[in-house]
């Protein structure tokens, strides 16, 4: 007996040791980011250490004086909540009918919807830059904020699953009270389903704060520069001839940059386990 | 039974119903016309044009794609984005599991492991993109710095740039990205709508850890697995160009190792400002991606395990 709680002990530690040595290797990028901010640029490039020996703050006011990083968090946030918006009010709207009518074609769009999935947006990117530039949207954030109101299909996908798994009972006795499929919707389906509005949102809300793809494509002036091309482009000048990327105020800006989608997890973590609902894949 | 069905004219209800159902699906409808079907055939007919950035183009016909097949750096992006994506998919996915399994374990503490796991994915891929960059870096690089100290040697390996440690690098790398974090978050709450008595029957039969996780616990979230793989892909296929870009540059160094297709489109489209033969490009990414979401789900058919 005393010997399967000691094995059961050991198995423990074992796994604790385990989970341990995956955390460091996560966190290991953030902790270099994160200090990275606090060194000078001779020490960033000529030494390894993780914690600064020379501990400054200039990188972080030098990100406030010399740039124009105000400009770019108000488009970081506007092209954060546009999308937001716009992703959830059309996807849940679309996933409605798909998760609890039946109606002619329903199988046909539902695939369509699915096989869409599949399609990188890399791979109409170029298209879609002629089009925008034809009607006037380039460098602006248009392109991106205009679709995300025509739904995303892997967000319906998610609204869907989700919209599933609450009883259609509901739906009946509605019906029975009165209520139009307008009314279902908005005063049944959507106060249930707040943890998947909560989970897409945060999930919307990092996925494009950290986007890089699209603004690099669309936008061209500084003005409309979000915080990513920013960290990409802003950080580096020419001394002589050479080219020097000052690499410590990249990680400051990084560091930043962190912050409020590490907010958003600590706020929607509760949700983001329980919001994506699994159980309708299997059928 | 479904023929007799199919000759009753539609029941008022459900003619109701279709009409509200379309109202609901409309804004889709006209996203997925606009922004997809539109660009679609839009990328085609550009593709046999001459298009240059600045809109001049004229009909060339089949030439683009003639120069392409001819053209050693886009036979040199294939294979890069081939290889890329399917042993990105599987990296990734594999070390998600590994995370949602470890976190399955109920222990205290699991709170934060979960936010140590989860974090990192919240980075912008820039931000990676740059850490790496000088973690992996020759001089001053954190890994070099590490191993000098383990071997007692002096190591200084340029890990980005050197022929045989570049994939290893990168692949590293996607361990960290958007994509892990969220397949785990979904491997998580897969894992624990596994039914416990599963485990119970188990322990009976006195099975190992491994023999549980192959006989249980992987078919019943496979469906995951199979949504996670064709999910990876898409990102795989996308995501590539926001980690590789700030990473290796446009010309995926070194030497193309690491120029995927999305990579080659930009570069052709605005630094060498063909446009028309960057749609080409574009068409074969697509073709690539289609290929790669019919193989996943017949491939599915084959091995994922459905309830009923």
């Amino acid at each position: 007996m005393k010997s399967v709680k000691a094995k059961q002990r050991l198995n423990s530690c074992i796994l604790y040791l385990i989970k341990i040595i995956v955390a460091v290797i996560m966190f290991l990028p953030i902790i270099w980011i994160s200090t990275g901010g606090f060194k000078t640029l001779t020490e960033f490039t000529s030494s390894p250490n993780i914690i600064p020996e020379n501990f400054t703050m200039e990188n972080f006011s030098y990100i406030f004086k010399s740039s124009n990083i105000w400009v770019y968090v108000r488009n970081t946030v506007l092209l954060m909540l546009g999308t937001t918006v716009g992703t959830l009010l059309s996807s849940s709207l679309v996933a409605y009918p798909l998760a609890r009518m039946d109606f002619v074609g329903k199988n046909v769009i539902f695939t369509i919807i699915i096989a869409t999935m599949m399609i990188p947006n890399i791979a109409l990117i170029i298209p879609q830059y002629i089009m925008f530039g034809k009607i006037g949207w380039l460098d602006s954030l248009l392109p991106m904020i205009v679709p995300a109101f025509f739904a995303y299909p892997y967000n319906v996908f998610l609204f869907r699953q989700f919209f599933r798994t609450i009883p259609r009972e509901l739906d009946e006795s509605a019906t029975i009270d009165g209520c139009s499929r307008v009314q279902i919707f908005f005063k049944v389906l959507v106060p249930l389903s707040k943890p998947t509005y909560a989970t897409i949102a945060v999930l919307s809300c990092v996925f494009w704060w950290n986007e890089l793809t699209q603004p690099v494509f669309y936008i061209n002036s500084d003005q409309w520069r979000t915080m990513t091309i920013a960290l990409m482009t802003s950080y580096m000048y020419t001394s002589g001839n050479a080219f020097v990327i000052n690499w410590p105020s990249i990680m400051a800006a990084a560091t930043l940059m962190i912050v409020p989608p590490m907010l958003l997890y600590f706020f929607g973590n509760k949700f983001l386990v329980g919001g994506i609902k699994t159980t309708g894949l299997k059928g | 039974m479904s023929n007799e069905k199919k000759k009753k004219r539609l029941s008022p209800r459900k003619k109701k119903d279709t009409l509200t159902a379309y109202a609901f699906i409309s804004p889709w409808i006209i996203g997925f016309a606009c922004f997809t079907l539109f660009p679609i055939f839009f990328m085609l007919q550009v593709s046999l044009t001459n298009r240059k950035l600045n809109g001049i183009s004229k009909f060339i016909g089949f030439k683009n794609y003639m120069n392409m097949f001819k053209s050693p750096a886009f036979w040199n992006s294939i294979k890069v984005t081939l290889l890329f994506t399917i042993i990105m998919v599987i990296v990734t996915t594999v070390w998600a599991v590994i995370m949602a399994l470890l976190l399955n374990q109920k222990q205290r503490l699991n709170g934060i492991f979960q936010f140590c796991y989860f974090l990192p994915s919240v980075i912008p891929s820039v931000a990676l993109a740059y850490a790496f960059r000088t973690i992996f870096g020759k001089e001053a690089g954190l890994l070099n710095a590490f191993l000098s100290l383990v071997s007692g040697k002096n190591v200084s390996v340029n890990w980005l740039y050197n022929h045989s440690t570049v994939y290893m690098a990168v692949f590293f790398i996607t361990l960290f990205t958007y994509n892990t974090g969220q397949m785990m978050l979904i491997f998580r709450s897969g894992l624990s709508d596994v039914p416990g008595e599963l485990y119970e029957a188990c322990d009976l039969d006195g099975a190992g850890a491994f023999r549980k996780f192959f006989s249980v616990t992987l078919p019943m979230i496979s469906p995951l697995v199979l949504f996670n793989a064709v999910n990876g892909c898409v990102s795989a296929l996308n995501g590539s160009f926001a980690l590789l870009y700030p990473l290796t540059g446009e010309s995926g160094n070194p030497d193309g190792m690491t120029q995927v297709l999305s990579l080659l489109i930009y570069k052709e489209a605005f630094s060498n400002m063909k446009v028309g033969y960057a749609c080409a490009l574009s068409v074969l990414l697509f073709l690539l991606a289609a290929l790669f979401g019919t193989a996943l789900f017949s491939l599915s058919k084959k091995f994922v395990y459905y309830e009923n």
